[in-house]
C-alpha cells in the first residue's frame, strides 16, 4: 500500500460501535450477553439493529417485527424498542472518548467516526488498540477501528477488522500483506465500499466493474465522466489519495448530522448560539423536506488539538418533549443544551448537531421557518408559559402542536429504561 | 441526554433561552459592573466535586441493605467509575449471574471474593480473570 501522507496529515481511523443500539441495550443488562438481541424502530414496527446472533438466526435489518415475534421464544430472542435518549448519551460519551485520540475528529454518525491519527506504524497498531480499549473500559461497548491513509481505505478495512475476529477489532492497511489486501480487494464485491449503492454497482457490473480492486484499477477520469466526482473521489481513495473533505452535512435514514469546523474559532456562547440556531434551522427544514420529526438532538463542540489551549470536546444530547421539525424549538433545544456543556472563553473549532430518533411526520404542515419573526413577538415564550400552566400537549406551534401524538403515546412495549438520563430510570444495582 | 446525568436544565419547549441559562454568573447582568466580576468563578458545582470524568460515569440506585454497614442503603444512589482500576477492598459494581451487583471486593493471595457487610455468603470467583467488574463506586448519595 502507498505510504504517502493523507490530506490531513497523519493516519485516518474510521472508528465504530459494534452493533451499536444492540450493544447500549447490553451495558445496563448484562443477562443480554451472548443471546440473540434485535432493537426496533419507532412504534416497534420493524428491525433496525441487530446482535450477531440474532444476524445468525437470519433476521435482516427491516424485517417486521410481527414476522419474527412468533418464533421469538423458541430462538430465546430478546426484542427491545428504540431507546434514543440512552443511544444519544452513551454515543455522546464514545465520541468524547473518541476525540482524545485524535489529531482531529469528524463524528460521522450516531456509532461512528474519523480520527486523525499521528504516528508511525507500530505506534498506531498501539493507538488503536488503546482506542478500543478506552471505548470498552469508559463507555463498556465494543468499537472496530480501520487505519488507512484515506476515509474510503480507513471504512474498508474496519470491514476487516469486523469481519476477522483474530484482528481483535483493530486492522491498519499498512501492516498488512500487500498481497493479502489484494486479494480480499480482488473478492469483495463494490457495494461493500463506502458510499457505493445497489444502483452505481449495477452500472460498474456493466462495464465489467465488479469487485473493489477491479474499481482500484479503473480510469479515474473515465469514471467521473460516466459517473461523477463523487465516484472518482472514491477511486482515487482506494489508490491512497485522500481527497474526500470533511463534510457538514450527513443523512441516512436514522439520523440527520450537520457539523463543521470553524475557519476561525468561535470563542463566546452568542457566537455558539448562533451556530446551534444554523444547523438546526438546516435540520427542521431537511426533515420538513423529508417529512420527519426528531425526537431527540445531541450537541458536539471541540477544541483544536494544537496549540497552548485547554483542550475539551464536550456533547450533551436533550429529548424533545414531542417529536419535532419545528425550526424554533429545534433551534432553542440546539441552543439550551449547547450552552449547558462549554465553557465560555475556550475557542472551540468546530460544533455539530445530530437528530436522531426520526420519525414520519404524519403529513403535517410545517411552519416556515420565519423564527426571528416569531421570536420577536414572543410567542415560544408565550407556548411556554401556557404548557407550565396547562401541561405539555396544552398548545403548540406546528409539529409541536396537539396534531402529533406525544411521545408517550408512541408504542414502545419493550422499552428499556432511561438509564442515564432520567432520574427515576437509573440502573438497579442489588445490594 | 448527559443533561439529567450532570445537572442540567433539559430544554423544555420554551427554552430555557440564552436569558436563563447563562451560568448565572455577575459579569452576565446587564447594566453597572459588579466589582465581585474578576473574583467569579461560578458556584460551587456538585458535578465537578464528584465526577472525575464525566464519559465513564454512572449513577446507580441500590436496591437492598447488605452493605448497609459501609453506609450504602437501600434507594441510595451510587456513583460508580468505569474506567477506576478495582482494588483490595474497593467497593464495586459486578456482573454476576447477568445482573449487576454492588460488593467489596477482597483480593488476597491470588484469592478473590466479593463480600458483602452482613455476614453474607461471598460470592468466591476461582480466577481473576473470570471477574467482570462493571465499575467502582466513588460515592454513594445517601438518603438521610
Amino acid at each position: 500500500m502507498s505510504s504517502e501522507r493523507s490530506l490531513y496529515g497523519g493516519r485516518i481511523a474510521l472508528v465504530d460501535v459494534n452493533n451499536f443500539y444492540v450493544s447500549c441495550e447490553r451495558v445496563f443488562d448484562p443477562a443480554l450477553e451472548r443471546r440473540p438481541v434485535v432493537v426496533l424502530s419507532n412504534n416497534d414496527g420493524c428491525v433496525v439493529a441487530r446482535s450477531e446472533e440474532a444476524k445468525q438466526l437470519g433476521i435482516a435489518t427491516g424485517t417486521p417485527w410481527f414476522k419474527v415475534s412468533p418464533e421469538a421464544e423458541r430462538w430465546g430472542l430478546v426484542a427491545r424498542s428504540s431507546n434514543y435518549e440512552l443511544y444519544g448519551d452513551l454515543s455522546a460519551r464514545v465520541m468524547e472518548v473518541l476525540g482524545r485520540f485524535g489529531s482531529w475528529q469528524e463524528v460521522y454518525s450516531i456509532d461512528e467516526c474519523f480520527l486523525g491519527l499521528p504516528g508511525d506504524e507500530r505506534q498506531l497498531l498501539g493507538t488503536a488498540a488503546r482506542i478500543r480499549a478506552a471505548v470498552m473500559r469508559h463507555v463498556g461497548v465494543p468499537v472496530c477501528v480501520g487505519v488507512a491513509g484515506t476515509k474510503t481505505l480507513a471504512k474498508f478495512v474496519n470491514h476487516i477488522a469486523k469481519r476477522n475476529p483474530h484482528m481483535q477489532g483493530v486492522c491498519s492497511l499498512d501492516s498488512m500483506p500487500a498481497g493479502e489486501v489484494a486479494r480480499i480487494q480482488a473478492r469483495v464485491p463494490v457495494t461493500g465500499l463506502w458510499g457505493v449503492g445497489g444502483r452505481t454497482a449495477k452500472r460498474l457490473n456493466a462495464m465489467g466493474i465488479e469487485t473493489v480492486a477491479d474499481l482500484k484499477a479503473a480510469d479515474p477520469q473515465l469514471i467521473r465522466k460516466r459517473f461523477s466526482v463523487v465516484l472518482q473521489r472514491t477511486v482515487l481513495e482506494l489508490n491512497g489519495t485522500a481527497c474526500i473533505p470533511h463534510s457538514e452535512e450527513r443523512a441516512d435514514k436514522q439520523q440527520i448530522m450537520f457539523s463543521r469546523s470553524f475557519s476561525t474559532p468561535v470563542t463566546s456562547a452568542e457566537e455558539m448560539d448562533q451556530v446551534m440556531a444554523v444547523y438546526a434551522q438546516r435540520g427542521a427544514a431537511r426533515m420538513a423536506a423529508e417529512g420527519l420529526s426528531a425526537s431527540v438532538l445531541t450537541v458536539t463542540a471541540g477544541t483544536s488539538r494544537f496549540g497552548d489551549g485547554d483542550k475539551s470536546f464536550p456533547s450533551a444530547s436533550a429529548r424533545l418533549p414531542v417529536p419535532t421539525q419545528d425550526p424554533i424549538q429545534l433551534t432553542r433545544a440546539a441552543v439550551a443544551t449547547m450552552r449547558t456543556c462549554i465553557s465560555p472563553g475556550t475557542s472551540y473549532v468546530r460544533a455539530g448537531v445530530l437528530f436522531t430518533g426520526l420519525e414520519p411526520a404524519d403529513g403535517q404542515q410545517t411552519l416556515d421557518p420565519f423564527v426571528s419573526d416569531l421570536d420577536q413577538r414572543h410567542i415560544g415564550d408565550l407556548l411556554g408559559s401556557v404548557r407550565a400552566k396547562f401541561g405539555e400537549a396544552a398548545i403548540g406551534l406546528g409539529q409541536g402542536g396537539l396534531a402529533v401524538p406525544a411521545a408517550w403515546s408512541m408504542k414502545r412495549d419493550f422499552s428499556s429504561p432511561r438509564y442515564t438520563t432520567e432520574w427515576c430510570d437509573l440502573p438497579v444495582v442489588r445490594a | 441526554m448527559a443533561a439529567a446525568m450532570f445537572g442540567m436544565e433539559t430544554p423544555s419547549p420554551s427554552g430555557p433561552g440564552p436569558e436563563t441559562n447563562d451560568g448565572g454568573g455577575p459579569g452576565d447582568a446587564r447594566g453597572f459592573p459588579s466589582p465581585a466580576q474578576d473574583y467569579f468563578h461560578g458556584g460551587i458545582d456538585l458535578n465537578r466535586h464528584l465526577i472525575r470524568d464525566r464519559t465513564c460515569t454512572f449513577i446507580m440506585r441500590v436496591s437492598g441493605n447488605s452493605m448497609a454497614a459501609s453506609g450504602i442503603s437501600d434507594g441510595d444512589e451510587l456513583i460508580v467509575d468505569r474506567s477506576l482500576p478495582p482494588r483490595d477492598g474497593s467497593v464495586v459494581v459486578a456482573v454476576v449471574n447477568g445482573e449487576l451487583i454492588v460488593r467489596r471486593l477482597h483480593l488476597s493471595g491470588g484469592h478473590v471474593s466479593l463480600q458483602t457487610d452482613d455476614g453474607g455468603v461471598p460470592t468466591e470467583v476461582p480466577e481473576l480473570a473470570d471477574l467482570s467488574i462493571w465499575g467502582v463506586a466513588t460515592r454513594c448519595l445517601h438518603h438521610v
